[in-house]
């Protein structure tokens, strides 16, 4: 921690953070069995307490903790990969590539990340200052990316802009042109309807002075990210959009964040023409922790049936390979990136996974300024100060350490040398909806 | 009344044997939603070629997969037949993609059903010599003009219960339209849309009506089938923007043929499959699979099958809703009613904005119609110009018209660069309609062809006119002549040695009662004084006050005023390139910009040439010259060129941008202290997300007008179009003199103005031809008014109390005080500056002189449930 208390809040905070440090630790080590309460289907326990001991020790569990899948029912928990029997796993020292490409076109920039992840959207305003600082040290630190989310871009982020994504979404807060220019990756976020209220939805309470600094707003007031862009309600002018943004920043590369609609091929295709690097399938079973269940859990189509469509698709157009198709939406594990790549993407974005990481629970009070137990859905000064951006950072790269580690190991037991192999290889995983994860 | 509603039904039920019962489709199978229109109407025939120019500046709304045509009120001469078979035979247009497949197709669907009175094969240029970018080779097209078997219509009638004894003429027509229909289908379905190869279709069939389409671009169609000296009195034209399909076809593209109408479409709409049904249940089942097709299909079931007047087929696609329906007077209120409780399942939900080229053979006549959803989600722009010839327009963009304008006026000097009136439909309203209709009816027979393209009739044009859904007259002001920029005027005036204001008010002084040459005259002495840096400055400044402001004309048309001004100053600017001076240099597309620019006062950019958008376009060659350090640019001739003062950057106060023609859209987006003035009208998405500076339009605004702006100010002389505002934050400050469609300020966050936050002032007035300030009926026509608002302010200049409670969403009236008026009071005094609108007149029309407050009426967002009890501790951080 930092520097000698100042004052007796600076105590308590302090004290705080330690216990809640202890209770990221004393709780994967089973040392008081799993607590009762805690995590959904989804969300198991097991799965949120192995992802806090992978934010610790960059390992993967292994004291008995399920760490590779849920217990829904359905999605990724009862898909499976095929291992191969022992004798035919890669040698345990084999060089295994997990890098891909953001840009596959044979034009402008080319990036390249060395895993296949990076980390989702999440507004200053949603989330507090520092956590955005943390995933921005991060992402820096394995020289891949994170992103601004639509509230804007905080000056602290700016010394990490090779690896900051901006975010242009339909309420546009925060856009400017000098944070279009500043990055790499300039990404659009089309149709958010699993949101409260009418399209996103920040209420009043989270918008604090600052939050309304950065967005230009007045303080205390809630602010409404329509779901549609005003501006956009046909393809060609989604293609102007793109043309728009690259008038500001010619070099950027553009990103196309959709949900699932039934007719997602076609929107994915419409992106292609339009121009863009990278489409962005945000299936349904993501989403911000404010927004209630059932518009979450009942809008759109689940990733892992977009994804194989989407990718079959693109293939049948001929276009696939100048495409880079990036998954998002509820994506847990090491193992749940493997499937989503298994089945045609070519690499994972992750949202919740790194809010686990620093502490969530997925108690999903994440809509009130107050309401965030680990200071991480929040914007409130006090509440913030319960993630120090340098422990964030550590924790966030030590589960993409364990990721890393994980996907090097599944890679090797399905004899691929790198993850571009695995790439829309169905045929490696198995369907047992019948059975439940062991 | 029985016998329509027999014959209707007759003609429905007579379909059932058409196709097998099978389930209407639920998805469309050709994905789409992009696209670019162009429709033109001219009382007399008007060559293909001038379509060129606008389908190419438009080029960026579609991607190169589909492209097409339709003309109306064709010229017999030109497809080998009389002007009698062109009026009443069925022109048969069929496409061939597999050439050998023709003699199946004449012998199963053409020679037994119809007596064929001509074939008309037509031509076109070799593809891959002219036109190597085309993917797919264009079909081949055979024209067969065709009335139907005596014996067919025989049959037809027996089959169907429609009696030989109380035939009529109107009755013949119909079931000979319904067998043309549905032998069409049977082609279709045999050579296109069945399992197999597709090997042929029809593009269409209806009388003195013809589609052409294919994969590519709307402007390739006109080449490769050289309608470039193909004359008729109406056209529309479209790119596509499809996303589906990986082997493109022609029968996807837009136009699709009704009967006798063929339509185009921008947009993209929810209910494909409940319109499908629709149809289905009236026996139609669709072909192509897009929502264009189905489109056309409703709107030939409502005109044709049910005999709608258009009003009510208008009506049904776009229904008149919430307080625009209430304001409809009772009659319609019933009819409309029926209408929509009919036929809403039937009417498209989505963006759209539909062309139609209609030919009506009982009267002879040809439209054009342009009809606009009820949300107004689509950019659409209609014009008009009326001099010797009268000439209509409906598009996607303004600066597609402003291109065919100069086309046609580069060849017939009876034709000006600009519009004598421009406007928007505002869709499902009271108001207009949302529809537009160019009729154009031939009086008497035609007469040659003259060199320019355009026909000249010996005996007088045809008729011309444009109403609205209602039936309400639009006209140009025929009262001012129109008169031609003729560039070889004899004589020249050398202006009086006064400077730029001065000479300003020398002209304004006597314009009044000059003739066209006096003009001219004073007009060329302008530009041939203008070779020192002090008159080329003047020059300037004169023609733009010119353009800018408002005065009476005396008997010249304004338009005309415009392009004789709009040419001078492209004089100027030549001659400005032939000797440059140290106060301006012109920069062209072909300068290599890598190269410093010589320092001078003014940078002119000739926009010609530049690039619309990407690398070489001219709004990066201008941040490239911005970079080297030049802070004065103008603009000279744009022509759709978009994100011109794009890409600048932030901290840009300091440089100004003129910009004259017509620019593309995005103009000023994201300017962060520039001021950038336009001598004309803007087009849709201007200023969007600007933080700082002042824009400044001598004319209109489009769509979605400073969407999330965050500051800086904003003057329009005339109207915004669709959501001006929306989503804005921060404190931009506007004053729009005109109105807006609807929806003005949804989602608008802008604090307080009174403690610095944001405002736009609306005053609903406009210029009459003679420069005199008027009220519009209302300042505000829409409804929607601070929808999801939760900040900003709206003060209306609304002395008679137009607006009402029922048009506020979000908003709520609030009382205006002196803080308000000292508020607006400096902005509305540089409004005056800028655009010659005098405070004093605004606050006293039609009466005494009022105080601000008793004129403005101010709305400002509800007071929100900003925080719930638990959260008063809030309430100690601020």
């Amino acid at each position: 921690m930092s520097a000698k208390p100042e004052s007796i809040e600076q105590i308590i905070a302090q004290k705080h953070i330690e216990c809640l440090h202890r209770g990221f630790h004393v709780w994967p080590a089973l040392e008081y069995g799993k607590p009762p309460a805690m995590g959904d289907s989804r969300w198991t326990a097991d799965l949120i307490l192995s992802t806090w001991m992978q934010a610790e020790t960059g390992q993967p569990p292994s004291n008995g903790l399920e760490y590779r899948t849920g217990q829904s029912g359905g999605g990724f928990d009862v898909l499976h990969l095929k291992f191969l029997p022992p004798e035919h796993w890669l040698a345990d020292d084999a060089a295994i590539d997990l890098s891909i490409p953001l840009n596959r076109r044979d034009y402008d920039r080319q990036i390249r990340i060395p895993v296949p992840f990076y980390g989702a959207g999440m507004s200053y305003g949603s989330i507090s200052e520092n956590v955005m600082l943390a995933r921005a040290m991060a992402a820096r630190k394995w020289d891949t990316f994170t992103c601004t989310g639509e509230g804007g871009y905080p000056e602290s982020l700016v010394s990490y802009k090779d690896h900051v994504i901006t975010q242009i979404a339909t309420g546009m807060f925060g856009v400017r042109e000098e944070t279009i220019q500043c990055a790499p990756i300039i990404e659009f976020k089309y149709a958010q309807g699993a949101k409260p209220g009418l399209g996103g939805h920040l209420l009043g309470d989270k918008a604090t002075t600052t939050v309304a600094q950065m967005r230009e707003s007045v303080p205390w007031v809630s602010l409404f990210s329509p779901f549609p862009f005003h501006s956009v309600y046909s393809v060609e002018d989604h293609k102007k959009h793109i043309d728009w943004v690259k008038t500001i920043n010619p070099a950027a590369l553009v990103s196309v964040k959709v949900s699932t609609p039934t007719d997602i091929d076609m929107v994915t295709v419409g992106s292609y023409y339009a121009g863009a690097h990278i489409v962005q399938i945000d299936g349904s079973y993501g989403g911000t922790g404010a927004a209630p269940e059932i518009a979450k859990k009942n809008i759109a189509m689940p990733t892992e049936l977009a994804i194989p469509r989407v990718h079959r698709y693109l293939v049948a157009e001929g276009i696939r390979d100048e495409l880079v198709v990036m998954a998002s939406g509820g994506l847990r594990t090491a193992h749940d990136i493997a499937k989503v790549i298994a089945l045609g993407a070519d690499g994972a974005i992750l949202g919740t996974a790194e809010l686990v990481a620093l502490g969530c629970t997925r108690c999903s009070n994440c809509e009130r300024g107050r309401g965030c137990p680990f200071g991480l859905t929040t914007t409130d000064p006090e509440l913030q100060r319960l993630v120090e951006p340098e422990w964030g950072a550590a924790r966030l790269s030590n589960l993409y350490q364990s990721f890393q580690s994980e996907l090097r190991t599944i890679l090797r037991q399905l004899g691929l040398q790198n993850i571009r192999d695995l790439r829309g290889r169905k045929d490696l995983l198995l369907y047992r909806g019948d059975v439940k994860a062991s | 009344m029985s016998n329509e509603v027999e014959l209707s039904e007759k003609l429905i039920r007579s379909r059932q044997r058409l196709s097998p019962a099978v389930s209407p489709p639920l998805r469309k199978e050709e994905g789409e939603g992009g696209c670019g229109v162009i429709g033109i109407a001219c009382n007399e025939k008007i060559a293909g070629r001038h379509l060129l120019q606008s389908l190419a500046q438009m080029r960026n709304r579609g991607n190169g997969k589909g492209g097409g045509i339709a003309a109306v009120g064709l010229a017999a001469g030109e497809l080998g037949v009389t002007q009698n078979i062109l009026e009443n035979d069925y022109l048969l247009s069929v496409a061939y993609l597999d050439p050998g497949a023709r003699t199946e197709v004449e012998r199963t669907s053409i020679v037994p059903t119809f007596e064929i009175d001509s074939v008309f094969q037509v031509p076109h240029v070799d593809a891959e010599q002219s036109l190597p970018t085309l993917e797919v080779c264009p079909p081949e097209v055979v024209l067969y003009f065709v009335r139907v078997k005596a014996n067919a219509i025989g049959k037809f009638q027996e089959e169907n219960g429609l009696g030989l004894s109380t035939c009529s003429e109107a009755l013949l027509s119909h079931i000979e339209d319904e067998i043309i229909y549905q032998n069409s289908y049977r082609l279709n379905r045999a050579f296109y849309a069945s399992e197999g190869e597709k090997r042929a279709f029809v593009l269409s069939h209806g009388k003195n009506l013809l589609v052409l389409k294919m994969v590519g671009y709307g402007d390739d169609v006109v080449r490769y089938y050289q309608l470039e000296n193909f004359h008729a009195h109406v056209w529309i034209g479209h790119h596509r923007y499809p996303t589906k399909g990986r082997v493109w076809h022609p029968g996807g593209a837009h136009p699709f043929a009704g009967l006798h109408e063929a339509l185009v479409h921008n947009g993209d709409f929810a209910n494909y499959a409940s319109i499908c049904e629709h149809l289905a249940q009236r026996n139609i089942q669709p072909l192509f699979l897009t929502d264009t097709e189905v489109s056309v299909l409703v709107f030939d079931l409502l005109h044709r099958t049910y005999g709608y007047p258009l009003e009510y087929v208008f009506e049904a696609l776009a229904p008149t809703t919430e307080r625009d329906f209430t304001l409809l007077p009772e009659e319609k209120q019933r009819i409309y009613r029926q209408l929509q409780t009919t036929h809403i399942h039937g009417s498209p939900d989505g963006p759209w904005f539909f062309l139609v080229a209609h030919s009506d053979p009982v009267e002879r006549a040809y439209r054009l119609i342009g009809i606009t959803d009820t949300s107004m989600l689509r950019p659409q722009v209609f014009a008009l110009q009326q001099g010797d010839v009268s000439i209509g327009f409906a598009a996607s963009e303004k600066q597609a018209i402003d291109a065919a304008l100069e086309s046609l006026s580069r060849e017939d000097a009876r034709f000006w660069s600009r519009a004598d009136l421009y406007w928007n439909a505002r869709g499902g309203s009271h108001t207009d309609g949302g529809a537009f209709v160019f009729r154009v009816h031939p009086g008497s027979p035609q007469a040659k062809d003259g060199p320019s393209g355009v026909e000249h009739a010996c005996n007088g044009s045809a008729e011309f006119a444009c109403t609205d859904k209602f039936g309400r007259s639009i006209q140009a002001n025929q009262t001012k002549m129109p008169f031609h920029n003729n560039p070889s005027a004899n004589t020249v005036a050398s202006p009086p040695d006064v400077p730029a204001q001065e000479l300003f008010t020398w002209v304004k002084d006597r314009v009044r009662s000059w003739s066209p040459d006096s003009l001219l005259e004073f007009l060329r002495g302008l530009e041939r004084s203008a070779s020192s840096n002090e008159n080329r400055k003047r020059a300037f400044e004169v023609l733009t006050l010119l353009m800018d402001r408002r005065y009476p004309t005396g008997r010249l048309r304004r338009s005309c005023l415009l392009s004789a001004f709009d040419q001078s100053l492209v004089n100027v600017v030549a001659s400005i390139r032939r000797s440059p001076s140290k106060a301006f240099a012109v920069v062209t597309a072909d300068d290599d910009l890598s190269r410093a620019i010589a320092d001078c006062e003014t940078l002119v950019l000739d926009a010609i040439g530049f690039a619309p958008e990407g690398e070489c376009s001219l709004a990066r060659a201008i941040v490239r010259l911005y970079q080297q350090g030049h802070r004065r640019f103008a603009i000279a001739r744009a022509k759709g060129q978009r994100f011109i003062a794009n890409g600048l950057g932030p901290d840009t106060s300091g440089l100004r941008i003129d910009v004259y023609g017509s620019p593309g859209d995005y103009l000023a987006s994201g300017i962060d202290g520039a001021e950038v003035v336009v001598h004309g009208s803007g087009q849709d998405q201007v200023a969007q997300i600007m933080k700082d500076g002042r824009l400044c339009i001598y004319g209109d605004v489009g769509q979605t007008f400073l969407y999330a702006a965050k500051g800086g100010e904003a003057f329009v002389l005339g109207n915004a179009a669709g959501r001006p505002l929306i989503n804005a934050v921060g404190h931009p400050r506007v004053v729009i003199n005109g109105t807006c469609l609807d929806y003005l300020a949804e989602s608008c966050m802008a604090g307080d103005p009174l403690h610095g936050g944001g405002f736009v002032v609306v005053n609903g007035v406009s210029f009459d031809d003679d420069g005199r300030l008027f009220e519009l009926d209302t300042p505000y026509p829409g409804c929607n008014l601070f929808s999801l608002s939760s900040g900003g302010a709206i003060y209306l200049r609304d002395p008679h109390g137009k607006v009402s409670e029922d048009q506020l969403n979000g908003g709520q009236f609030a009382p205006m005080q002196a803080a308000d008026w000292a508020l607006i009071r400096p902005y509305l005094e540089e409004n005056e500056r800028l655009f010659g609108i005098p405070l004093q007149q605004l606050l006293q029309i039609n009466g005494p002189a009022l105080s601000g407050e008793q004129i403005y009426r101010k709305v400002q967002p509800h007071a929100l449930q900003a925080l719930q009890a638990e959260e008063a501790w809030v309430k100690m951080q601020s």
